[in-house]
């Protein structure tokens, strides 16, 4: 059903016969009409898959750019080339990126938009925005054809104007050395046509303030439901689930494989995930919280991080609760109460294992070596510029040649 | 999207646009768009290009371009413009709209045209569904008036304009008070709040809807401080008993204290609404904004379900279809924002 007739539906309720209960759009369903799922969420398998294509099509641009310039300097001095046949040749001159190379590199210049954002003293929001346009970016280009410090630049410049938080290409320009207007504005265009037009970009942080909201409503109200958790235990883990979202999660790539909420989740259950359990159990089982409590102990722990996974699911199946309760015919019989019961068990056993996952690949973030990236640097610097590296080498066999 | 799947960053070349789009004519020219009419080529749809000018500007994409972009590829909903396509020829950002030969102000001013009550009630009616679907999705449109709510030959109306839109619902930001067009400004805008919510949308909705009934601009303030003379003189002058800490707001004063309109002068005010009209009417402009009803609020009003229906769309009042000579036709579309 289109999302355009429920308010329709609403609105004519009363005037329309009494149908049956009518499904209401729950957040999941809008946002599986945002960019963010349909163009920008991926399992880790298809985003494996895209970067390496977009690797291997920057490599593909590398070498040929490179070939090129081979031909049009050996060109101009054939001998050199063919006395010095055993250095001066293609294939061992040719330098290129490794996929793993790729990604570490780019790896570096993510964790580099932290300390820019912080300079300018951009919100969080900003600096979120500006990793994730980065990182899109070379989902479909390559550092092989455009450098990663402009286009790190020009993302934080754009994600900057896209948050609403507007700052001037001269002051901007001003704190960075060695880049001018120019380098930034003319790629702004190029990086907005990657990123396929789309600007909006959820981040965990706004369901992470709503989740520690509802852990008030559903853990201490009407009572406290656990002895030892009051609103400042909540607004601890809360506090300690933003530093680990800043610390882990920025620098990750959950944001393409699981939803904000999901994300949000995992912070909280990697933080406290006694609390953050008790209110996931409270959450998805509902109608049998009193079983669940004598239960409590040894289920928490039988399943663990089995490798299931499902690309982005059911999170917000935190708000599909909701609507299913209310749709619950109260004379329920039996058998139905049962199988409520599974599904329900089944949902939260499914929450678990992706909030799990998320946790798993968040802590994956691998950060390389200083000699490491620097080697990946000059590397990706004779990729851009090949006639820098073949006529470096020419000088140096034609300086050996003198010499000896 | 089409067009816009390319893997590559390249410049899509304008033979290919113009083999998916005609470009027909010119039909206004703003500070940061060139508004043209043209056909998808495939399907024959008419539709408007707006083509952004980008590379002009000292500080690079224009925050408007960007906005309407941001927000346009988010929204699909039959009461919001629909953003077709978006494409880039050499130095341009072309964004590929449907075609929309009408609004409501020039209905309005239109003063040959009679407006029934279901009229009213169906424009009202698919606004607020319209903008309850922003609201949802977290963003403000800061901008309604009768000039933004555009009308399809079907007799849909489309928001439109996004161009001042923002997203809503990030703990502790700050929001600019500088927003939407005077007249359709709410009092928390007027007094300066840097914290607010989609009630600003609410109260312009309002406004248009007491614009309908009357025929003619309902707070109509000459300047800032005018306007809140005209706001507090229709609606009362908001104290801290109907609205606590209001004077707490940066702009907050009180100068001249109008009372709040009985419910007599209302309904003398506007003379052919129902109760129930006045009902909402009363609750969309609401000058504490807290106590202000929301898109789903008003959604589901009496006012809607009473009679008379809503008139359906199609049988909507339209513009006369006067012979008009090409000039006529350009200018009643220049004087369309772009």
């Amino acid at each position: 059903m289109s999302v355009g007739t429920e308010i329709k539906r609403e609105a004519e309720e009363n005037v329309e016969q009494p149908e049956a209960k009518k499904k209401r759009i729950s957040n999941d369903d809008l946002f599986r009409r945002s960019t963010q799922f349909e163009i920008w969420s991926y399992t880790q398998e298809s985003l494996d898959k895209t970067k390496r294509a977009a690797n291997a099509a920057g490599a593909k641009i590398a070498t040929q750019k490179f070939n090129e310039t081979f031909e049009t300097i050996e060109k101009e001095q054939p001998e050199v080339f063919q006395t010095h046949n055993e250095t001066l040749n293609k294939d061992k001159l040719l330098t290129l990126l490794s996929f793993e190379e790729e990604a570490k590199y780019l790896n570096y210049y993510t964790q580099n938009i932290i300390p820019i954002a912080k300079f300018f003293k951009m919100p969080t929001q900003v600096k979120l925005t500006a990793v994730s346009f980065f990182r899109k970016f070379y989902l479909s280009n390559s550092v092989m054809q455009y450098h990663p410090k402009n286009i790190m630049y020009t993302s934080v410049f754009l994600a900057a104007k896209s948050e609403n938080y507007f700052i001037s290409i001269d002051s901007f320009i001003k704190a960075l050395k060695d880049t001018e207007a120019k380098d930034i504005l003319d790629l702004e265009f190029i990086i907005l046509q990657s990123l396929q037009f789309t600007l909006l970009v959820h981040h965990a942080f706004r369901p992470l303030y709503g989740f520690f909201l509802d852990f008030q409503a559903v853990l201490l109200h009407p009572s406290p439901l656990m002895y030892d958790v009051s609103v400042n235990t909540l607004g601890s883990l809360y506090d300690k689930a933003k530093t680990w979202l800043n610390d882990n999660v920025v620098l990750s790539e959950v944001a393409f494989l699981f939803t904000p909420p999901q994300i949000a989740l995992a912070a909280m259950y990697e933080v406290d995930k006694r609390i953050t359990d008790r209110y996931l159990k409270r959450k998805f089982l509902k109608e049998h919280h009193e079983l669940d409590a004598i239960k409590e102990e040894d289920s928490g722990v039988k399943k663990e991080d089995s490798e299931v996974i499902e690309k982005i699911e059911s999170t917000e199946s935190v708000e599909n609760g909701e609507d299913k309760k209310d749709g619950e015919n109260e004379t329920a019989n039996e058998h139905k109460e049962k199988s409520t019961v599974e599904s329900q068990r089944e949902q939260y056993e499914t929450l678990v294992r992706t909030i799990r996952k998320c946790i798993k690949i968040a802590k994956q973030v691998q950060t390389s070596s200083r000699e490491e990236v620097k080697e990946i640097d000059r590397k990706c610097f004779y990729a851009l510029n090949p006639k820098r590296l073949i006529e470096k080498q020419v000088k140096k066999v034609t300086k050996e040649a003198t010499t000896s | 999207m089409a067009t816009t799947s390319t893997t590559t960053a390249k410049t899509v070349p304008d033979s290919i646009v113009q083999n998916k789009y005609s470009k027909d004519r010119k039909v206004g020219e703003g500070t940061y768009a060139v508004v043209y009419l043209g056909n998808q080529v495939s399907t024959k749809r008419r539709i408007a290009i707006k083509e952004i000018k980008t590379g002009i500007f000292k500080d690079g994409l224009d925050m408007s371009a960007i906005r309407e972009v941001k927000y346009l590829q988010e929204l699909k909903h039959p009461n919001v413009i629909e953003l077709v396509d978006v494409f880039s020829t050499t130095n341009n950002l072309n964004l590929v709209l449907e075609f929309l030969p009408c609004d409501l102000e020039v209905l309005i001013k239109d003063t040959s045209i009679v407006f029934k009550s279901s009229d009213i009630k169906s424009w009202l009616l698919m606004t607020l569904r319209g903008i309850h679907h922003c609201h949802r999705n977290f963003i403000l449109h800061r901008d309604l008036k009768p000039n933004n709510l555009l009308l399809a030959p079907d007799g849909q109306l489309k928001i439109a304009d996004f161009g001042l839109a923002r997203s809503l619902g990030n703990p502790n930001e700050d929001l600019s008070s500088n927003v939407v067009t005077r007249w359709y400004r709410s009092p928390e805008l007027l007094f300066g709040a840097r914290h607010y919510t989609g009630a600003v949308d609410i109260w312009s909705i309002g406004i248009i809807f007491a614009e309908l009934m009357l025929r003619t601009p309902y707070l109509p303030g000459k300047d800032d401080v005018d306007q809140l003379d005209v706001t507090f003189r229709a609606l009362g002058t908001p104290t801290e008993q109907i609205w606590p800490n209001v004077s707490s707001l940066p702009m907050y004063n009180a100068l001249r204290v109008y009372p709040p309109p009985s419910r007599q002068e209302l309904r003398n005010r506007f003379s052919a609404a129902t109760e129930k009209a006045l009902d909402l009417l009363i609750s969309m402009t609401q000058l504490d904004p807290s106590r202000r009803c929301d898109s789903t609020q008003a959604l589901l009003h009496e006012f809607f379900t009473e009679n008379p229906r809503p008139t359906e769309p199609e049988n909507l009042p339209k513009k006369k279809e006067k012979v008009k000579s090409e000039d006529e036709l350009d200018e009643s579309n220049k004087r369309r924002k772009i």
